[in-house]
């Protein structure tokens, strides 16, 4: 079978069902000219990456990843050709990006917001997303990462705005932690 | 064949292309063919491929070099499958194998249990490939894969031995130098 690039990459979630977050979100990466969105998904970036993919200008490029650590080489290679992206991962995906963050981004300098939607915090459900979920501010601290949680929706036009200019001005990466407050959690017991 | 005489080749053949040295020997053995649009690693074991993805990415008018190593790309396979994922067309991704770990004590990895890195490169969905041993046969197929307007993944099977040349400690300067001179401030 021939490959097919021009494949939906935001699977079955649809732009209608975007929460304002995600719109806020959006409009602020598209004022800071970030174009990629470098991502291995979770249901919660789920919709944001459907209205990303569904913007009539086709301002964003979806960029799957099969493990977090390549977004955080790709992204460097992004920066490094004039362009931006952000990253949009899980909680728990942040584990297995903890090396290139410190000895690619961090120590070449490579900017980008870190987007982190945080299982393990409220309304969990699995067992096995607790830790993972728990230790992310810990890991970004130990890195030196400045990041901020978003955690409710007024709030997230002036920080994200905010996280971007400070991101970019450090010339390093920026955690934007969603916490379940904002983006909900799933009803599985 | 030997790396540092591969990657003269490559350097000779690679024009105004960007080069990604991926970290230890791969990066050491190109510092002697300085150049501002060569990257150089001093850590991220595995990030290679993803750089020259990202580049790629981002300068679809420029074919972007990588000089991977087999234990770096093993570290990092699913990267081949991004790669063809991303469906970029100007990625000449070139892989020495040396059959293992040679800057930590030449520790056999890869190849000398039977791992095809070629096939690996196939099944990810690389159409162009090639396994090539002596330097005849590099440059002939580099050529080649420089002048396609398709993706390659070309193996490199090299000798064992440690690179003496280092490049410059200071990462934001090796960063800089190397955009600078793809033209981003």
């Amino acid at each position: 079978m021939a490959p097919t690039f021009s494949i939906k990459r935001s699977g079955r979630h649809q732009a209608a069902d975007a929460p304002a977050w995600a719109h806020s979100l959006l409009a602020a990466f598209r004022a800071e000219d970030i174009h990629h969105l470098v991502f291995l998904p979770d249901t919660v970036m789920g919709r944001l990456l459907a209205l990303a993919e569904a913007q009539e200008d086709d301002f964003f490029t979806l960029v799957n990843v099969h493990r977090e650590e390549e977004a955080v080489g790709i992204l460097t290679g992004l920066f490094l050709g004039g362009q931006r992206g952000a990253m949009l991962i899980q909680s728990s995906g942040l584990g297995n990006t903890l090396n290139a963050l410190g000895s690619l981004a961090m120590a070449y300098r490579i900017p980008f917001p870190l987007l982190v939607s945080l299982r393990g915090e409220l309304g969990e459900f699995n067992p096995a997303q607790l830790h993972m979920g728990r230790a992310v501010p810990g890991c970004l601290d130990a890195l030196t990462i400045q990041h901020v949680t978003l955690s409710s929706e007024d709030d997230v036009p002036t920080i994200v705005e905010g996280a971007l200019k400070t991101c970019f001005t450090a010339e390093e990466p920026f955690g934007i932690l969603l916490s379940a407050q904002l983006t909900g959690w799933k009803p599985e017991n | 064949m030997q790396r540092l005489e591969a990657t003269r080749v490559a350097v000779d053949l690679a024009g105004d292309a960007p080069i990604i040295g991926a970290v230890g020997n791969s990066t050491f053995d190109l510092v002697p063919f300085d150049r501002p649009r060569n990257f150089y690693m001093w850590n991220s074991m595995g990030m290679a491929s993803s750089i020259a993805l990202g580049l790629a990415l981002a300068r679809p008018d420029l074919r972007v070099i990588v000089l991977d190593g087999d234990g770096s790309i093993l570290m990092n396979l699913s990267s081949l499958a991004t790669e063809r994922a991303c469906g970029v067309t100007n990625l000449v991704h070139v892989i020495w194998d040396n059959g293992g770990w040679e800057i930590t004590g030449g520790q056999p990895a890869g190849s000398p249990f039977g791992v095809n890195l070629e096939t690996v490169a196939r099944g990810c969905g690389f159409l162009k490939t090639a396994t090539v041993d002596d330097l005849d046969a590099f440059h002939d197929v580099f050529a080649e894969a420089m002048a396609d307007d398709q993706p390659w993944a070309i193996v490199g099977r090299v000798e064992p031995g440690d690179s003496p040349y280092r490049p410059s400690k200071n990462c934001i300067a090796l960063r800089d130098r190397f955009k600078a001179s793809l033209g981003h401030r």
